[in-house]
């Protein structure tokens, strides 16, 4: 079996898992963990968000929450404030993320490393402090809830909402699915290759004639849009914005999913998100400290598998295709 | 030919700081011949190269490149004119496959902005990174990654990302610097023969080679350009011998 094949089945079994979620779970343990699942899916874009900059274009972003927590505002103030419907609340927050994002990578990217890394942050503590003091528009402290809108009527009768527990987790999931279909085709496209190569030596992507700058700009734009989708669908799922989700907080936890799940790799933030949530559910309320063992679990990854969880995985998948007919894959296509 | 010269370099100056690594340089590079640029270490060649790709801005003074103004155009502007270089320090996508390496530089001359096409799907590309493979003996090491090759190699596919982008004019920073006899001659031969298609200015400081490829050569010292002629005038020159060959019977 070639390591594509493997990667594939992989995949497929995800897909699987995901559409049984909500019969399969409750067969196991409490039926909450299909919602907990539905959040996973959700936080695990905002680490496609870091590890999109991070891994393939090799920009750390700590500020990736600014564009999630636009991404809710846009929803929330959407339906409370100018009485959308639910598809342009939708658009709207998806809207004003990837624009915040074009606004600030215009001065981000350029900028590299921990001067990158800086602004990011920066961008994201003023607008955060912003969304605290501006009461009146996003309900400072205490957040701003919305009641939610229907998704779609037909007549008096037929109505489909989120607030239908399957209609939401499906709505999720398959949000969250299509945002990585879509970033599967990006980075098999000639500007996935470009990131890439902009990851790998700027300068020398500049001398072949790669505008640099414009690359990592529309990678920046890209990862806003993403986390965007995110923030939008968490906005949802929680009926209602808080700015506490813009804090650099809450980017600096998308960083280490996607370091633990695997930076560079499509769905390595999946499985980093998935796991420490799952740490985070099932340990915080029996040991208060146990972000000790995440902050210890994050060491040991950096230090002995830098490209994480996923990177773990490609490498056992590789050696074991390659015992079996001695050639080593190293190509693209694989790295899934 | 034409008879405007391939790279015209007027009174080009380059500070840093209180330190002129470039002394209003003037040199017009003929189409057709190679030239050599020689100079003991820190004479300003490796700088004038920069400069010319727009890896540093110029000082003062003017660049033209087939006649057109590229003295404030930015790196990648000057590679899709047509202005191709390799790095001193070999320089390649390490974590890239040889072909992938060879596949962005040719995809470069046909935009990467397409984010719904399929890389591998892109015609051009493919042919050009599987023809300079094949043309550089690289074939064999398409689908491994650059880290995973030998210094001579790394050099070679340098060469290759330089072709990739199908230059008009090739500037090579001392392509054979580090490299085994065998290795040196095939690299020399592989430059020579690209010379009849390209035209090539090349910095290196194997004396040899340069006399024996060059049919023109600049020499620098300090900054500015000491003389230039054919490799039997600069040989005889009595100021080149001074500051770089030696005083002794050269």
């Amino acid at each position: 079996m070639t390591p594509t094949k493997v990667h594939q089945l992989g995949i497929i079994a995800l897909i699987v898992f995901t559409v049984a979620a909500p019969w399969v779970l409750p067969l196991f343990v409490d039926s909450f963990w299909v919602d907990i699942y539905s959040e996973m899916l959700i936080w695990s874009l905002l680490a496609a968000s870091v590890n999109l900059l991070f891994g393939y274009v090799g920009l750390l972003s700590f500020g990736q929450a600014l564009f999630f927590g636009m991404g809710m505002y846009g929803v929330a103030i959407g339906i409370a404030k100018m009485g959308l419907g639910f598809w342009p609340a939708f658009g709207f927050g998806t809207f004003l993320a990837t624009a915040m994002a074009a606004v600030a990578g215009v001065f981000a990217v350029r900028l590299t490393w921990h001067y990158f890394a800086i602004i990011t942050v920066v961008f994201s503590l003023i607008f955060y402090f912003t969304a605290l003091s501006w009461k009146p528009l996003t309900g400072g402290d205490d957040g701003l809830p919305f009641s939610m809108p229907p998704i779609f009527t037909f007549g008096e009768d037929v109505k489909l909402s989120l607030t239908n527990t399957t209609i939401q987790y499906y709505f999720i999931a398959l949000t969250v699915g299509l945002c990585y279909t879509l970033l599967a085709i990006v980075l098999r496209s000639p500007l996935g290759r470009a990131f890439r190569t902009v990851k790998e030596n700027d300068m020398r992507a500049s001398l072949i004639g790669l505008n640099v700058y414009l690359v990592r700009l529309t990678a920046f734009i890209c990862a806003g849009f993403i986390a965007g989708v995110a923030g939008s669908l968490f906005a949802f799922f929680g009926r209602y914005a808080s700015a506490s989700y813009m804090f650099y907080h809450v980017s600096g936890e998308a960083v280490v999913w996607a370091i633990i799940g695997g930076v560079g790799t499509l769905l390595g933030p999946v499985v980093g998100t998935s796991l420490l949530i799952i740490l985070r559910e099932e340990l915080s309320h029996v040991w208060e400290h146990y972000l000790l063992l995440v902050g210890s679990i994050v060491i040991i990854v950096v230090i002995f598998a830098p490209r994480g969880l996923g990177g773990l995985w490609h490498g056992l998948v590789n050696r074991l295709a390659s015992r079996n007919d001695g050639t080593l894959d190293s190509s693209e296509e694989t790295k899934l | 030919m034409t008879d405007i010269p391939v790279l015209e370099i007027t009174n080009v100056e380059k500070h840093f700081g209180g330190l002129v690594a470039l002394d209003s340089v003037n040199a017009a590079v003929e189409s057709g011949k190679l030239t050599a640029i020689i100079g003991p270490n820190g004479a300003g060649k490796t700088t004038l190269f920069n400069v010319i790709t727009g890896i540093l801005p110029a000082s003062a003074g003017q660049l033209k490149f087939q006649g057109q103004d590229i003295t404030r155009k930015s790196a990648h502007e000057i590679s899709r004119l047509g202005l191709a270089r390799t790095l001193q320090i070999k320089s390649v996508f390490n974590g890239m496959t040889v072909r992938e390496n060879l596949w962005i530089a040719a995809q470069s001359r046909d935009g990467v902005f397409k984010p719904f096409q399929r890389a591998s799907k892109s015609k051009r590309a493919n042919e050009t990174a599987d023809r300079i493979c094949e043309e550089l003996g690289l074939s064999a090491l398409a689908n491994q990654e650059a880290s995973n090759l030998s210094y001579g190699d790394i050099a070679l596919l340098e060469i290759g990302l330089a072709l990739a982008t199908e230059p008009k004019l090739l500037l090579l920073d001392e392509p054979i610097c580090g490299m085994g006899p065998a290795e040196t001659e095939q690299t020399v031969a592989k430059i020579q023969e690209l010379a009849k298609r390209i035209d090539i200015v090349i910095i290196e400081h194997d004396i040899e080679v340069v006399f024996d490829i060059s049919e023109d050569i600049i020499v620098m010292n300090l900054g500015q350009i000491l003389a230039r002629g054919t490799p039997k005038e600069i040989a005889s020159n009595v100021a080149v011998r001074a500051a770089y060959l030696g005083d002794d019977d050269a």
